[in-house]
């Protein structure tokens, strides 16, 4: 017995001894991809890029079509130039990137929201200012127009000075994806406003159907509904900013209750299906509706196995409020941005990498593939282009103004969190009046 | 009393030989019941793991029809579980050598030398185990970012150590007190060294305490989740923990390649615990009733 | 030998590893979380003292905190009542079988070594509506659509609500094996003369439970207690791993996964360290109250 334990032990030793080799070699590999900090190894710069989402598993279009930019782009430079990609997953991304600043490892090129999120990396000076680079070679003059640089240009504020901090690499609009199959079975009309949707919904449902799918669970998802709902009632963000209205606002209480009128079209489910199964379930064929952005368009086609279902896909814009003099035509649009490290040892690399992002080649994929609004000039083959793009690009170029996702354009990504969650608390059957102390109380506390 | 017993009739006899019987087979009843609620989900874990997806989502408690071992190799492969299963093992292993080389000397130095404070210097390691990692881990993570310790094994090595540290002594500190002292003597007598003495006469006979708190440490570092999450951005050095929250959240897609995950995650323990579960326990008997 | 076992340099060679490490990787920390805590501390930017606002804002208006102070003392009773209660039924019925007590006693114990994430997704998974546990009891005929049953994960009406319900009775399952452990082994440590002596004077099994077992393993109540009540206030990877981040808005919150939110999510360093500092003194006035509790008691 007692030998026993000793061979046991000793075997112990010997396996963690001979794993020490292995440590070394483990710390060294993770010290070169350590982006701006990574000496040059053989004449290759080693440049590092962080993105939300899973190169290699994700079976999202537009994240293949990231991982295709960079491996075109380690391809083109074999020898000169490397990048190897950080991946997270979304919940965790700016947690992960946040740590990375800290330790003084920020990667050469990360994505990033623009909003509050942006401005914690332009601000500090995390961020570099990109200006020089978009105006050598005409760079600049390959996107569709200046509009597109908006969500990175700052002012004065950024510790390096007035200038574009992002550049755009695709835009997304938020849109209202619905079946038409379903919706000819049960008799339902394309909503205009959100009586009619409310009647659309009713019908779906005595037909049988679920009439909405949506993720309370992912708390975006609910939030944007909600933000859609707060514009139209009529608020103004800059208004609540500048506190001439706060949240207990009527506009905002009534958007509240809509959402607890529309919640009774939701799937049962809705409290724990996170977006992928909330999007699976309209495309599937479980449910008629989908308020999503158009990068459900790349998940739709990525995932769906049903080759007839694309065709029967139809778009809207997101119903105005009876009665509000709120301009219906605003659409939401975000744009997944990239930005560079101001302590990028490799900047020429980096700025080279964020080109095959914006490239012709990325830019059509963007489109045809994608389902996201390209920002280059880019000439895309519209009759391969999946057919939903063609509806959001008619939604888009009807929307009179764009506004972002409410949890990212207020203050900070903390009150955009807070403001996700008394959604969320709404949408479990909480009053609006009281479910909206909370972000109330954020403002009160650290914005106004 | 002692009376009484005795002059029990044999029917009474009897009729408690039935109701120990009863007594008996409840507990047996009530104890295996028990163990399958522990059981269970472990099995069922296995079998999904080896299922289609597809199939899970009708029938999620059938038995596969094909086993599906691509799951593993998906799961190896897209979770970085293969690099992940290797830095657990790294760490933990040189957690564990580590810790009780410097643990069972500071225990020593508490049990067996002679001096004032050692009751005190005790009590100083002891509060360590009240302490919740929660409290150290942010000036932690400014600290170790500073020094560039982030993302590397090494910054997960030396909390870990630490944090191995006041149950180690605790344990250890009992098994030396129980050594008598005349062995000490004799070997003083034959010109040993303290060191010497250490290593030569203290440490053969706490064979017993180090397989407990080797074992102790190395299962809590291998489950150790918060830390690691913090410190570690990188795919190459995430431990195995950590690499399972990929599969937690919106991209899930694939339940049976999660549980494949999970299997990968907890065999090695598992392993562990059924060489050892005897010695794990020997040990816990010992170090509770010591201290 | 008493003068070599009290040279100074061996007693400084023989602490010294230990007790720097404990002190540069423990103590020194500590005393910066406590100095964080009174700042505005965010990465990239400058630290600010602030004195006890931080702590002012935690408990008048952070209503999360409010959540996750309930949810986690909820935990801490329960944990403690519950494995209390099971831990030693288990090991009063495990010391008094002759069969098996060994395989019963490995299998029980197993998931304390298991990881708590890996656990964590496979109830989560069994609690998921429409697959798991929903699925089973539609297939029984107990409810009539999954997708209707019980949302365990996701219900959030009630003072404490159903998901930290669910995940306390994981926690129960997973850890009442530790409990069990140590008061078996208090129990063994017990010497027969004192049952035999006691059955000789006619005492029941039941009767000598109560009235020798009981009283004298109450030092081992102390600790298991103590232990049970640390490990739940710091409890992170199970609600972390069966609830996603974002679900139920706030509702699910613990200290711990609102310290991780608040200072990694949002950056809030300082706050995070006065969550830190606040869960800390939690655990020291706890394991005090345990010990004095329980151990005053023991002298009656």
């Amino acid at each position: 017995m007692k030998k026993k334990k000793l061979l046991s032990l000793a075997l112990t030793a010997v396996m963690s001894m001979s794993m020490l080799a292995g440590c070394d070699g483990g710390s060294t590999g993770a010290g070169t991809t350590g982006g701006s900090t990574g000496g040059s190894s053989g004449g290759v710069e080693e440049i590092s890029f962080m993105v939300w989402d899973d190169l290699e598993a994700s079976s999202d279009l537009i994240t293949k079509g990231y991982k295709d930019s960079i491996d075109r782009f380690n391809k083109d430079f074999e020898g000169k130039y490397h990048c190897t990609p950080i991946t997270t997953n979304l919940e965790e991304y700016y947690t992960k990137l946040n740590a990375l600043v800290a330790a003084g490892e920020t990667p050469d090129v990360f994505i990033v929201s623009p909003g509050p999120n942006l401005n914690d990396y332009v601000l500090p000076g995390t961020a570099a200012k990109l200006d020089d680079y978009l105006n050598a070679d005409g760079w600049k003059a390959t996107f569709t127009s200046d509009a597109v640089f908006a969500g990175g240009t700052y002012g004065a504020e950024a510790k390096d000075g007035a200038g574009i901090y992002a550049i755009p690499l695709n835009i997304a609009a938020a849109c209202v994806f619905y079946n038409t199959e379903m919706f000819e079975k049960a008799g339902a009309a394309v909503p205009k406003t959100y009586s009619e949707l409310l009647t659309a919904c009713q019908k779906l449902k005595d037909a049988g159907y679920t009439p909405i799918t949506i993720s309370a669970g992912t708390a975006w998802c609910l939030s944007m509904v909600a933000g859609y709902l707060c514009d139209r009632n009529g608020l103004n963000l800059q208004d609540v900013k500048d506190h001439k209205t706060d949240w207990k606002d009527e506009k905002v209480i009534n958007a509240g209750k809509q959402i607890q009128e529309l919640s009774q079209y939701f799937q049962p489910t809705a409290a724990g299906d996170d977006n992928d199964i909330a999007t699976a379930a309209f495309y599937n064929g479980e449910a008629a509706i989908l308020i999503q952005g158009s990068w459900a368009i790349g998940q739709i086609n990525g995932s769906c196995t049903d080759p007839e279902f694309p065709s029967k896909v139809g778009v809207f814009a997101f119903p105005a409020v009876d009665g509000s003099s709120a301009d219906p035509n605003r659409v939401i649009a975000k744009s997944d941005s990239l930005a560079m490290s101001s302590s990028s040892q490799h900047k020429d690399a980096a700025v080279q990498l964020m080109k095959y992002f914006v490239d012709d080649t990325a830019q059509k994929y963007t489109a045809e593939q994608g389902g996201k609004i390209p920002v280059t000039k880019v000439q895309y083959d519209e009759s391969v282009a999946p057919p939903e793009l063609a509806y959001v690009m008619d939604v888009f170029k009807n929307a009179s103004a764009t506004f972002g996702f409410y949890n990212e354009s207020l203050a900070d990504t903390e009150a955009g969190s807070t403001f996700d969650n008394c959604f969320v608390d709404i949408f479990t059957g909480t009053d609006p009046a009281t479910a909206l102390d909370p972000i109330q109380q954020y403002y009160e506390m650290n914005v106004w | 009393m002692a009376t009484m017993n005795i002059s029990m009739d044999n029917s009474v006899v009897e009729k408690d030989k039935t109701k120990r019987k009863i007594i008996s087979i409840a507990i047996y009843t009530f104890l295996v019941i028990l163990a399958l609620i522990y059981l269970l989900p472990l099995l069922w874990v296995l079998m999904t793991s080896l299922k289609d997806d597809a199939i899970l989502m009708i029938s999620p408690w059938a038995f596969p029809e094909h086993l599906m071992f691509e799951n593993y190799s998906y799961a190896w492969k897209m979770g970085y579980l293969g690099r992940a299963t290797l830095n657990s093992f790294i760490v933990c292993s040189i957690t564990l050598l580590v810790s009780m080389v410097v643990g069972s000397m500071a225990a020593f130095a508490i049990a067996k030398l002679r001096w004032k404070f050692s009751k005190l210097m005790l009590t100083y390691f002891m509060i360590g185990m009240m302490i919740p990692i929660h409290c150290v881990l942010i000036p932690l993570f400014i600290q170790f970012s500073s020094w560039k310790l982030t993302n590397s094994l090494v910054g997960l090595i030396i909390p870990y150590v630490t944090f191995s540290l006041p149950i180690t002594i605790y344990i250890m500190v009992g098994f030396f007190e129980s050594i008598p002292g005349e062995l000490f003597e004799a070997s003083v007598i034959d010109g040993c060294s303290v060191p010497r003495m250490f290593v030569s006469v203290a440490l053969p006979m706490a064979k017993t305490g180090f397989m407990v708190t080797g074992l102790m440490s190395f299962v809590s570092n291998w489950n150790e989740l918060l830390l690691a999450m913090v410190f570690i951005s990188k795919e190459t050095v995430k431990t195995l923990p950590v690499s399972l929250t990929k599969f937690v959240g919106p991209y899930h897609t694939n339940y049976c390649q999660m549980f494949a995950a999970i299997v990968i995650a907890i065999i090695p323990t598992i392993i562990v615990y059924c060489i050892f579960a005897n010695q794990i326990v020997e040990g816990l008997t010992a170090g509770a009733v010591k201290g | 030998m008493d003068k070599l076992l009290r040279k100074k340099s061996n007693i400084i060679l023989f602490l010294a590893p230990a007790f720097i490490l404990f002190t540069a990787v423990l103590f020194i920390p500590i005393c910066k979380a406590i100095f964080y805590s009174l700042c505005n501390y965010k990465t990239n930017y400058p630290i600010e003292f602030v004195g006890f606002d931080n702590y002012v804002k935690l408990f008048t208006l952070d209503t999360t905190m409010k959540t996750a102070l309930k949810n986690s003392l909820f935990f801490m009773i329960f944990s403690c009542v519950t494995q209390l209660f099971f831990g030693l039924v288990l090991a009063a019925l495990l010391t008094n079988i002759k069969a098996g007590r060994n395989v019963f006693k490995n299998i029980y114990y197993l998931p304390c070594v298991l990881s708590s994430a890996a656990l964590g997704l496979l109830w989560m998974f069994v609690f998921t509506p429409k697959l798991g546990i929903n699925k089973m009891m539609e297939s029984f005929g107990w409810i009539d659509d999954c997708a209707n049953g019980p949302q365990w994960l996701f219900n959030t009406d009630g003072f404490i609500i159903l998901p930290i319900i669910v995940i306390s009775f994981v926690a129960l399952w997973q850890y009442v094996g530790q409990s069990m452990m140590l008061y078996m082994a208090q129990i063994s440590g017990i010497s027969s003369d004192i049952y035999e002596a006691a059955a000789i004077d006619g005492c029941t099994k039941t009767q000598a439970f109560f009235r020798i077992t009981l009283p004298l393993i109450k030092p081992m109540v102390a600790t298991a207690m103590s232990l049970n009540a640390i490990g739940s206030l710091k409890f992170f990877d199970l609600v972390y791993n069966m609830i996603p981040e974002g679900f139920l808005g706030n509702r699910a919150h613990v200290l711990a996964t609102h310290l991780y939110d608040q200072a990694f999510k949002f950056n809030k360093l300082g706050y995070g360290c006065a969550i830190g500092v606040v869960l800390l003194i939690m655990c020291l006035i706890v394991t005090f109250l345990i010990n004095k509790f329980v151990k005053v008691e023991s002298y009656e």
